[in-house]
């Protein structure tokens, strides 16, 4: 049995590649049965975020989980597959445990300690959970992966500052408007990663969030998503720029919709109360110059990644502390894992005597004829102390195989196995 | 006894500066109870002090710049702990405790009045002229500096410049309404000061205006007030605009407090007032 993982992330592969791969929403449950019924794929758990897309799954055999599992994630997806083969990374055993706590400690991320990403493992355990996905290996794997992760964001400071882009941006926001309670912020342009944001700002409890698209359509439904305020079209941009707060604007116009006029008119209209400006796009939504009127912040996308640079060279000693505790953790996982190995045979060995024993009893039973209560209990005691006696040596022998290396392990087990004649299903003696 | 607790009150005060700059340094809440703490106690051995040459004298004492130095000292920390109070400004303590200490460090050096005062000072209109005066500008104080740090924060966020200035700085909400609310509040107390003022010049002096150089600054200063209050209520100069316009009236306010007393000489100057006897031809 080997514990595998396959995926790739913002390292390995573009935009367009991870867009292509991330599953659509709705269809976890069905993805995660699809998964199970691949040949000799026993557990499985998808993990889908902006910045990865991971499967990892306990296998009988490794090699074969990892070629099944890699075809099945390109199955039907219009893009090159050779391309995504060389985007993938394959890891095995420790090091699938290893890649998993390192994503789990935010120490994988694109902003290396934002804390969004172990709430999105722990949804992909739910759900994975809910389909009924994980078993012994993956609960337990998945637990300590929550503890990992626990560990190093309270022995480091890895966490502490203002981490990912839409945390910095509520860090500024929260600068400016002091208490973002009751705050109103709109949404120029529905991009996934302004919602995104937005998200981020109802958890901090901004009050309404508005939306003003190109098409009123799209801008309804995304309000519908985001608590219900009120949607406009593009044309109604001024109107709702006098009522918010905070914009964050992220549409593909090729000219500032947000000009230095506008913004000049629309604070007169505010009485002077701040505006705050977070332009994601590319090119940019809203003029360089409203930046300089009084009572006007503007952060574009560089402006924000620069604000996470300087939290991130501090956080450049945390993160070789947090991976010395990764490496601790990985190491123990790694204990039980491998003693996980030879539970199998070990079961299989006593089921066995059991098996055999219950046989040789019910015969002598029979040729004995009746007995009375207390010679039936003696004559039982006697077979199981004699089975017990056995097999105790052996059943340690085994044990220790758990603690030996992978090498040692397999062929020593496979002559347990052999000698005990248990191999009738282990494919290391059908090579 | 007033000058024993004098120096305890600048001792208290120094101490809170110590302890809010550790505060600023070292960011842990403990250590800005523990100033928030030094700093009440000075305050109330201030006040203690006040009274003490109150009764000493029989008179507020307020009758020359070192006195009035002293009770614009009181004033300040009074404002300072207890805007503190409602808005949690922390930094602001940093600021309030060095000046009050410089302010009482000034006061020291100087002399003390030459002469018993006279029994026109002893009147409870006085008494309110005065304490409403410098209460006021105890708050309009903190609206200058409340601009001041409005104007660094909101530069650092401007320049894009979030490091450690950025991090113990306050929201820039936070700093405009302190600057708004001391303002409302000290431009009351200042109408009132000047109110009072006019009307006991009417009963003692025979007149409500005599033109005095300190009465025209007080007016200059007061109009300068009216319409920063103006602009920031009704046409929204809030922000940067505010802030300086803030900083600006206060420079005005100071101008009046003690440079006026100090340059022209006459009924209301500093060396004037302690034997000042009306009705004036």
């Amino acid at each position: 049995m080997n514990l595998v993982l396959i995926g790739l992330n913002h390292k390995t592969a573009s935009v367009e590649l991870r867009e292509c791969l991330a599953p659509p929403p709705g269809t976890l449950e069905e993805l995660h049965q699809q998964a199970l019924a691949l040949a000799g794929v026993r557990e499985v758990l998808l993990l889908s975020t902006c910045n990865r897309v991971e499967v990892l799954a306990v296998a009988d055999q490794a090699q074969a989980a990892l070629e099944g599992l890699g075809d099945w994630l390109a199955r039907g997806k219009p893009m090159a597959r050779a391309s995504f083969l060389v985007a993938l990374y394959r890891h095995q055993d420790q090091e699938a445990v290893r890649h998993l706590f390192r994503v789990a400690s935010s120490l994988d991320s694109l902003v290396v300690g934002e804390p969004q990403i172990l709430g999105q493992i722990k949804e992909a355990y739910r759900v994975a959970a809910g389909a009924g996905a994980t078993r012994t290996v993956l609960n337990k794997l998945l637990h300590k992966t929550f503890q990992v992760a626990k560990r190093v964001r309270s022995e480091t400071r890895i966490g502490g500052a203002a981490v990912s882009v839409s945390y910095a941006a509520v860090e500024l926001a929260k600068k400016i408007f002091d208490d973002l309670k009751g705050r109103k912020a709109l949404l120029v342009g529905a991009g996934e990663m302004a919602e995104l944001a937005a998200e981020h700002l109802l958890t901090q409890g901004v009050g309404e969030i508005m939306v003003a698209n190109r098409t009123l359509e799209r801008a309804v439904e995304l309000t519908g998503r985001l608590g219900g305020g009120a949607a406009y079209s593009l044309e109604g941009l001024e109107r709702a720029l006098a009522q918010v707060d905070i914009v964050i604007s992220s549409t593909g116009a090729s000219q500032p919709v947000i000009t230095w006029e506008m913004a000049r008119r629309c604070l007169k209209a505010r009485r002077g109360r701040p505006l705050f400006f977070i332009d994601i796009a590319v090119p940019r939504d809203v003029e360089p110059k409203v930046g300089e009127l009084d009572g006007c912040f503007v952060y574009d996308m560089d402006d924000l990644t620069q604000v996470v640079e300087h939290n991130r060279a501090g956080r450049a000693g945390e993160a070789q502390a947090a991976e010395a505790i990764v490496a601790e953790e990985v190491v123990k996982f790694s204990a039980w894992l491998r003693s996980l190995a030879v539970i199998p045979t070990i079961a299989e060995l006593t089921g066995k005597a059991e098996e055999l024993r219950q046989a040789e009893l019910g015969r002598t039973m029979k040729d004995l004829g009746p007995l009375d209560p207390a010679q039936a209990e003696a004559l039982e005691r006697l077979t199981k102390a004699l089975v017990k006696k056995l097999l105790h040596d052996p059943i340690r022998f085994i044990r220790e195989q758990g603690h030996k290396s992978d090498e040692a392990q397999r062929t020593h087990l496979a002559l347990a196995r052999r000698v005990f004649k248990l191999s009738q299903d282990d494919q290391d003696d059908q090579e | 006894m007033s000058t024993t607790l004098h120096w305890l009150t600048l001792a208290a005060y120094l101490l809170g500066t110590v302890v809010y700059l550790g505060f600023v340094i070292w960011q842990r809440r403990g250590l800005h109870a523990m100033g928030r703490a030094v700093l009440w106690a000075g305050l109330g051995l201030h006040t203690l002090a006040l009274a003490a040459a109150w009764i000493e004298t029989g008179a507020l004492p307020a009758l020359n710049l070192r006195q009035s130095l002293d009770l614009f000292s009181w004033a300040l920390m009074a404002a300072t702990l207890v805007v503190n109070l409602r808005l949690e400004i922390m930094v602001l303590g940093a600021l309030s405790a060095p000046l009050c200490a410089l302010l009482l460090m000034a006061a020291a050096v100087l002399p003390l009045p030459a002469a018993p005062p006279s029994d026109l000072l002893k009147s409870t209109w006085i008494i309110i002229h005065v304490l409403s005066l410098l209460a006021g500008y105890g708050l309009l104080a903190l609206t200058c500096l409340g601009g001041g740090l409005y104007l660094v924060q909101d530069g650092l966020i401007r320049k894009k410049r979030l490091g450690a200035v950025f991090k113990r700085l306050p929201s820039l909400t936070r700093l405009d309404s302190l600057g708004q609310q001391a303002l409302v509040a000290g431009f009351c107390l200042l109408t009132v000061g000047l109110i009072t003022g006019a009307v006991y010049a009417q009963i003692t002096l025979g007149s409500y205006w005599r033109w005095h150089p300190k009465e025209v600054w007080s007016l200059v200063t007061w109009l300068c007030y009216a319409a920063l209050l103006h602009t920031r209520l009704v046409q929204g100069w809030r922000g940067r605009r505010g802030a300086w316009l803030g900083v600006a009236a206060f420079a005005a306010l100071m101008f009046t407090f003690v440079g006026v007393g100090l340059l022209y000489s006459g009924y209301h100057s500093f060396e004037a007032l302690p034997t000042l006897t009306g009705p004036l031809p």
